[in-house]
């Protein structure tokens, strides 16, 4: 045939091409201050930046994988170690609890109750609030000595609780705080799933005999299963990299118990006034971090194929 | 001239052929109907006179150009969609306006320059369409404040107000409620006739076909079959598969044989014969006919197929009977007993039960081949 | 049959305890808000926060917290609103700006590569937000952009992009493409239809991609903290940090809370005034997946 005008490649880019020239922004600036200084940091992880004893910023050099060995497998491996395992525990408890909150106070709501808009706006409120600001009350509140919660335990007769002096409070106080923070949003969004389920699988339901549980079971949650993976998974990631809570709150402590692998990357670089940042050790914690959350985003896609109908 | 002509358009999808070599000449002023199931390739076929699927090789031409590279915008058609596709955000008014005031039109003083319409012009325009549509008191209202036969009609005004070479419909009626779209049907042919403009008209409705189109474009698994007139198509389908397609009640088919004897051809459906006129090779053939070219008795003749009455369907003037095939013989090509089949009787002669003859109008009934395609060569009766 | 007896005892019941489990929710999610605002109200130093908490008392409550906040500050708060909302503000257009093309871009178009560059941003933006500050800082301070408006800008404008963007494809992916071929047919090129069809119709989403894009810069300390050193470019942020930090006492809670509330009073008012869409474009956004 003299003209064959299939569906090849130089075809889609003849009909396609503009949608180029809309991503250039974006790719730039991703390009610029997202690439890039991924690379760069994982360029400074690998050398002594900071860490070599030459008490210099303008003097380091590369030096391979020495810092992974030393962070994984050698002397600093428990500190990773630690580091690991309390950033899973703070992602993987927060999103439970926003989870179980957020569907059991979604369920609450979906009934045809009076209000239902009040109650909805009222517990969205904070959300407007800038974070570090009520993180910062939060802060006040656990204190042990003039904390306001301590304060009100006192008057039904509980004894003051030095919070943030024991691991296991000190992730309480956490878990709360983090809870309040989020809680709203996972109520809105499972609500509004909710709400788009049609009402007559319901009545079909109790008519075949299904009781409300019954109900919530076989209906209410396979409709709700893509969102619970996707605001989990977002959850998850999130919180594993939120820096506010915990270091304005635990600064990490008592000791490292809460110390997670961003607040702790941070230290290492902004911490220490007048020496010279350990800015490897830093980027080393970064890296870390990155590769686990990357990883279990690519499995959880994977595992759960999220993404299966949405790219066209 | 503008009319619309494909030629050898071809569409594929990766694996799929949506449109396979399709070539067809639309007059102008012509009203035509591309009918076939879903998934046939006529909405393709539609939107690559479009312009909005590119075809994979094959050449279209509006008036006398050769359309093949040019931008839908660039073809001077307009095209109503299934789902009407209204601009949410606009009122009535500005959504029949939308093309005007998009382009541009040639100046008078230089026809190589060009100007904007001025404010009055599009006014014009567009209350004139209104008023063709009777629409006009819906102009400040947006589409979610509209009925569903309102949104369809302003959807036709947004087409008509821009005057195009060509008109472009796919499936404009399928959305509308039952009642209303006899009604619509009729408004379309009146507009039409009112226009003299070119109709390119979409559907898998056979019996919307049969009432508008001029000619008729049926397609089915991307390939044409026939284009033709309503009548001819009813009368002298193209093969098996147009043949059921069109016309209602639906035609039926029986597999008999070809027989020759001598130089005499003779269709045989034991105990049915029927001589036949013109040439073919002998063997397996099936025999159309419709319900009103049988005649059903109260006896079982000689030559006549043998049935039982098991329904009646009392509708005035074109009463119904269902009846079933009893098998023949068990020898020879006896039609297949349980085929059920309608035919045209007076309703008070029979009862349900009734043990009845049914003949076949000789004359009326198509042959077709074991390829499906109708042995046109062959006719009913003796001469 | 077990179900009739009691049945209108059970669902008053149910209701009651619905009622019930919603206050609480309320009073937990805005108990701390409350406390902020008794706060900045009460007259410090006060004896007992607690008691004034939980009964303010009238003869406890001023207006001298706010009028410190406001007029105690150096630089002015009015200097430091300005800055806030300069920073904050040209983020959002830009990054609101950004999403737009980029959603148009995903959504509706059939691009060679499309697939690999939806999986580079999702992958790349996983990479902590926060640590990003390091090697900014090292690569703005060799170009010179070390406390510049344009230097805080651009990196405040990267941060939401790419989230902001999946949300905008989502949304587009719901208006159905015969609306942007109607366009076509009548006479537009891809571009017109963009801007003059498609971009009008996403105005609810883009309105909470300008809020998501304008909070974040809006609320930030850590990056400000690095990148700012002169105080005529302080941020409300800033200042409200190093004056919440300083002293740990309980003598500037007043002036700490009321800061704290007359900085959010924008963020609180556009929330309100622009709430529908943002719930809106929040659970679409969310529930596409």
């Amino acid at each position: 045939m003299a003209d064959l005008r299939d569906q090849t490649l130089g075809f889609r880019l003849r009909r396609e091409w503009p949608a180029y020239i809309y991503l250039i922004p974006t790719t730039v600036v991703l390009l610029f201050l997202n690439a890039y200084p991924v690379a760069y940091t994982v360029y400074i992880s690998m050398t002594d930046f900071g860490t070599g004893g030459r008490g210099s910023l303008l003097h380091y050099q590369y030096i391979g994988l020495g810092n992974y060995y030393r962070a994984i497998l050698g002397s600093g491996g428990p500190t990773t170690l630690t580091l690991l395992e309390n950033s899973l525990f703070w992602a993987a408890g927060s999103v439970a609890l926003f989870l179980i909150v957020g569907l059991g106070l979604a369920t609450v709501m979906n009934q045809e109750l009076r209000g239902r808009a009040v109650y909805r706006t009222l517990i969205l409120l904070p959300w407007a609030m800038p974070a570090f600001i009520t993180i910062l009350v939060w802060s006040n509140m656990w204190q042990y000595d003039y904390g306001i919660i301590n304060e009100l335990l006192a008057t039904i007769g509980v004894r003051p609780i030095d919070w943030l002096g024991h691991a296991s409070t000190a992730w309480t106080a956490l878990f709360v705080t983090n809870l309040w923070l989020s809680f709203p949003f996972y109520t809105v969004v499972f609500l509004a799933t909710m709400q788009a389920i049609p009402k007559d699988l319901y009545e079909a339901a109790s008519i075949d005999g299904a009781g409300s549980f019954s109900r919530f079971r076989r209906i209410t949650l396979p409709y709700l299963a893509p969102t619970i993976v996707f605001v989990g998974l977002m959850g998850f990631l999130f919180t594993f990299n939120n820096f506010y809570p915990i270091y304005l709150i635990t600064s990490g402590g008592p000791g490292i118990s809460t110390q997670i692998f961003i607040t702790e990357s941070y230290n290492k670089a902004f911490g220490s006034v007048g020496a010279t940042p350990e800015l490897s050790t830093a980027a080393v914690y970064s890296v870390i971090d990155f590769v686990i959350i990357v990883a279990i985003t690519v499995v959880v896609i994977w595992r759960t194929d999220l993404t299966r109908n949405w790219l066209k | 001239m503008t009319g619309i002509r494909l030629e050898n358009v071809t569409k594929r999808f990766k694996t799929t052929l949506a449109v396979d070599d399709v070539t067809f000449s639309i007059r102008d002023g012509e009203f035509v109907v591309i009918l076939g199931a879903s998934g046939s390739g006529k909405s393709t076929i539609l939107r690559i006179i479009a312009g909005l699927e590119v075809q994979t090789s094959g050449h279209v031409y509006i008036g006398d150009m050769q359309v093949d590279d040019y931008e839908p915008r660039d073809r001077n058609i307009a095209m109503v969609f299934q789902s009407y596709a209204l601009y949410p955000h606009l009122r009535v008014y500005d959504n029949i306006a939308f093309g005007l005031r998009v382009r541009r039109v040639p100046r008078e003083d230089d026809p190589d320059r060009f100007r904007r319409r001025t404010r009055q012009e599009i006014d014009d325009r567009v209350r004139h369409a209104a008023d063709l549509l009777g629409i006009g008191d819906t102009l400040r209202k947006k589409p979610s404040e509209l009925s569903g036969g309102q949104r369809q009609r302003v959807a036709l005004a947004r087409a008509i107000v821009r005057d195009p070479e060509a008109f472009l419909l796919d499936e404009p009626l399928s959305n509308l409620d039952a009642k209303i779209r006899s009604s619509a049907r009729i408004e379309l042919k009146r507009i039409h006739e009112q226009l003299k403009q070119t109709f390119v008209f979409v559907t898998h409705d056979q019996s919307e076909a049969m009432t508008l189109a001029d000619r008729l474009v049926i397609v089915d698994h991307g390939r044409l079959l026939q284009f033709d007139t309503p009548e001819n198509v009813l009368r002298s389908p193209a093969n098996q598969f147009v043949a059921s397609f069109v016309g209602s009640p639906e035609m039926v088919f029986l597999q008999g044989a070809l027989t020759s004897v001598g130089g005499a051809y003779a269709f045989e459906l034991d105990p049915v014969r029927i001589p036949v006129r013109g040439a073919s090779s002998p063997g397996p053939t099936t025999i159309g006919f419709r319900p009103w070219d049988l005649a059903v008795d109260r006896a079982v003749g000689p030559g006549a197929l043998s049935a039982v009455v098991r329904g009646v369907e009392r509708l005035g003037s074109s009463d119904q009977l269902f009846l079933e095939l009893n098998r023949a013989s068990d020898h020879g090509v006896a039609p297949p007993s349980g085929v059920s089949l309608r035919a045209m009787a007076p309703a008070y002669e029979f009862q349900i039960g009734d043990t009845v003859g049914v003949t076949i109008r000789a004359d009326r009934a198509l042959f077709f081949g074991a390829d499906g395609a109708r042995l046109d060569a062959l006719e009913g009766g003796t001469a | 049959m077990r179900r009739r007896r009691g049945r209108k005892w059970v669902r008053l019941a149910k209701r009651i305890a619905s009622h019930a489990v919603l206050i609480v929710a309320v009073l937990f999610a805005l108990f701390p808000v409350y406390f902020i605002a008794i706060t900045s109200f009460s007259k410090i130093p006060i004896a007992s926060i607690t008691a004034q908490v939980l009964i303010p008392k009238m003869s406890q409550l001023t207006l001298a917290s706010y009028h410190a906040a406001l007029y105690g500050q150096y630089p002015t708060f009015g200097m430091l609103l300005e800055n806030s909302l300069i920073f904050a503000g040209s983020a959002a257009a830009i990054g609101m700006a950004l999403a737009a093309f980029t959603g148009f871009a995903l959504s509706k178009f059939n691009f060679p590569g499309r697939r690999s560059f939806v999986y580079f941003i999702l992958i790349i933006s996983l990479f902590p937000s926060f640590l990003l500050i390091i090697p900014y800082y090292f690569m703005f301070a060799k170009l010179g952009l070390i406390d510049s408006y344009p230097g805080l800008i651009i990196p405040y404008s990267a941060g939401a992009v790419v989230f902001s963007g999946i949300l905008v494809k989502n949304y587009m992916d719901s208006i159905p493409d015969d609306i942007e071929e109607a366009a076509l047919v009548d006479g537009l090129g891809r571009t017109g239809a963009f801007f003059r069809v498609l971009l009008p119709l996403c105005y609810p989403v883009l309105g909470l991609a300008a809020f998501l894009a304008f909070v974040g810069p809006y609320t930030d300390y850590a990056l400000a903290h690095v990148f700012i050193t002169s105080s005529g470019k302080e941020t409300l942020a800033l200042n409200l940090y190093s004056i919440a930090t300083t002293d740990t006492g309980a003598s500037n809670y007043g002036v700490v809370t009321a800061f704290a509330i007359v900085m959010s009073l924008p963020i609180v008012v556009f929330y309100i005034a622009f709430q529908r869409y943002i719930i809106g474009g929040l659970t679409l956004g969310a529930v596409r997946g």
